[in-house]
């Protein structure tokens, strides 16, 4: 029997009252990999981050269960203790918090058993051993200075020592490199082994290396059409406008 | 001119605009009490030797008065020191006041630790970089939260000497600061952060100045306040470079930040530029806590409580961003640390 993990129903979004999601459903099992593509402003991030809890983000009808429990009284940080990821299109930089520190206060908020001492920097140089990260990333400031694609490695990063049920990829292949997004690549079919993971991206590239079962086009808030791994590179040949003449 | 001789200074001066020289005196603006003396002493093997107090008239109010006041007159003569030197400059009494010169050959790290409970503490640190000396200088202000303080420091800097000039304020619950530099020599520079965390009712206002006469000189100047409660916090910048003073390079960056809708931060940096060829930037911001560095931090599993408390310090820490001497560094870093985390027991 699938292990549900994420279940959307005819959610309904609105960003300072203005509508973006529109009635948008869909349903994430353990150990899937879902695709979301569209155009710009389609809604997709205001998607990852309303589940996230985004507080600029108001739900107004519709709702969001993980693991079977509804989401909307749940906190953010709430949320991340529970078992939710988000590696964000645009992470924040948090200057004079070192890397290092910032990656063991994570991890001991979110796990239920956080490895300690040798047992922490023993995980922590594996994964970024993994990720080809240098250890003087650790005592570097959070995202301060750091290129697009040291941002998304460092994402990457919290997202294998976290361990998440869900790992929700806002644009992650953005801003990397052939090699970086073959890296990346890794961390993140290592993740989805045992955890449900929806990626959001514009482009074939990243599915090319993540191979996701299932590929939804959104436009104007809205799935209009789920279907697998072809739907990505026909969606790369012919854009979405056929979607919106078919819809 | 002697301080009986000198005007009150008026508000429309930049420098005493915010905390105007009543408010800062200890008694009334007429009055020269007869202080109790700030005891210097250092940690180690170097000795602070007592010195003739300098009957020199000053130019400003508060070194004046502070000379009026007498207390104590020591110095500390360094020449490449392989350690760093701590000096303890203990307070007591009603009102206390101390004088510190240091006269710096070669390379030395100089940290200066003001504590103790009286109602008013004055101090005037005075130094002298020769050519091609480095000081690496922290103070730490650690006094009682009810003693009002008066800190004035003058700095010579020689040619091609170097001043890297840390402060964390965190002790008394009314201070102004003065802190005046000047770049004497080609090749001289100076590298200034100032650390402030402010809360309940305390007033802290912190003057710096920095002054180009030579070209080819350097300065950065970071200053960042986190201020909470009802506090409120001034840092004025006065920056000048000289006319001839070219290839000069010198910034200023003032960053507030607002943890209560109460608290109050002023940043005021002045530029009075009269050189052609040089570079000199200045910047100042005060805001609230930046609510998408509190959401991904959430985001990361920590509460809203322990999100907000790494940001603050995060943004304390970065004010040491710029300081390269190591000791100083980690310094400055720890006992900032140690006051973060005795706040948190509190």
């Amino acid at each position: 029997m699938a292990d549900e993990i994420l279940r959307i129903e005819n959610l309904h979004v609105s960003v300072e009252g203005t509508p973006i999601i529109n009635g948008l459903s869909l349903t994430i099992n353990r150990g899937e990999i879902h695709a979301i593509m569209g155009r710009n402003g389609a809604g997709k991030s205001t998607l990852a981050n309303v589940v996230m809890g985004h507080p600029a983000y108001e739900v107004t009808s519709g709702s969001i269960f993980f693991k079977g429990q509804p989401l909307e009284e749940l906190e953010v940080f709430e949320r991340a203790r529970a078992g939710m990821f988000l590696s964000f299109q645009y992470p924040a930089a948090i200057p004079g918090v070192q890397v290092g520190t910032f990656l063991k206060k994570s991890v001991a908020s979110v796990r239920e058993n956080p490895p300690k001492g040798r047992a922490f920097r023993k995980e922590l140089n594996a994964a970024m051993e993994q990720l080809s990260m240098d250890k003087s990333f650790l005592s570097r400031y959070v995202n301060d200075g750091f290129s697009g694609g040291e941002k998304k490695r460092l994402e990457i990063l919290q997202m294998l020592l976290l361990q998440p049920h869900l790992a929700l990829l806002d644009e992650t292949d953005s801003g990397l490199d052939i090699d970086a997004l073959r890296i990346v690549a890794q961390g993140i079919n290592e993740v989805a082994e045992n955890s449900a993971c929806l990626i959001i991206t514009h482009y074939q590239r990243l599915l090319d290396l993540v191979k996701p079962d299932y590929v939804h086009a959104m436009i104007d808030g809205v799935i209009v059409r789920t279907g697998g791994p072809e739907l990505a590179l026909e969606l790369e040949d012919k854009g979405y406008d056929w979607l919106e003449v078919s819809a | 001119m002697m301080y009986h001789q000198m005007p009150i200074p008026s508000r429309s001066e930049h420098l005493w605009r915010y905390t105007p020289w009543s408010r800062i005196h200890p008694s009334t603006t007429d009055a020269v009490p007869d202080a109790d003396e700030v005891v210097f002493s250092a940690v180690g093997g170097k000795t602070v030797i007592p010195r003739t107090p300098s009957m020199q008239p000053q130019g400003d109010i508060a070194r004046a008065f502070l000379q009026a006041a007498g207390g104590s007159s020591s110095e500390l003569s360094l020449h490449n020191e392989s350690e760093p030197i701590h000096i303890n400059a203990r307070a007591s009494g009603h009102v206390a006041v101390g004088h510190l010169h240091l006269d710096v050959k070669g390379s030395a790290v100089v940290f200066l630790h003001i504590s103790g409970e009286p109602e008013w503490v004055g101090v005037h640190v005075t130094g002298t970089l020769h050519p091609n000396a480095h000081l690496a200088f922290g103070f730490i202000n650690e006094l009682d939260s009810n003693t009002k303080f008066l800190r004035c420091e003058n700095w010579d800097i020689a040619r091609d000497a170097s001043l890297e000039h840390a402060t964390l304020s965190v002790g008394g619950f009314r201070c102004k600061s003065d802190i005046r530099t000047s770049l004497n020599g080609t090749g001289s520079s100076v590298r200034q952060s100032i650390t402030i965390n402010a809360d309940g009712s305390r007033h802290d206002d912190e003057h710096v100045e920095i002054h180009h006469h030579h070209g080819h000189t350097q300065s950065d100047l970071v200053m960042n306040s986190a201020c909470g409660g009802n506090s409120h916090f001034i840092g004025t910048g006065l920056l000048t470079i000289a006319e001839g003073a070219n290839k000069s390079d010198a910034s200023q960056v003032f960053r507030n930040l607002l943890l209560s809708k109460k608290a109050r931060a002023e940043a005021i940096p002045e530029l009075e530029v009269l050189a052609d060829d040089v570079s000199a930037a200045h910047g100042a911001a005060s805001a609230p806590i930046d609510t998408e560095q509190l959401h991904y931090l959430m985001s990361r599993g920590l509460s809203p409580d322990e999100a907000e408390s790494v940001i603050v310090n995060g943004f304390l820490y970065d004010a040491f961003s710029n300081i390269t001497n190591k000791h100083l560094l980690e310094e400055m870093r720890t006992r900032l640390t140690v006051h973060l985390e005795c706040e948190l027991k509190r």
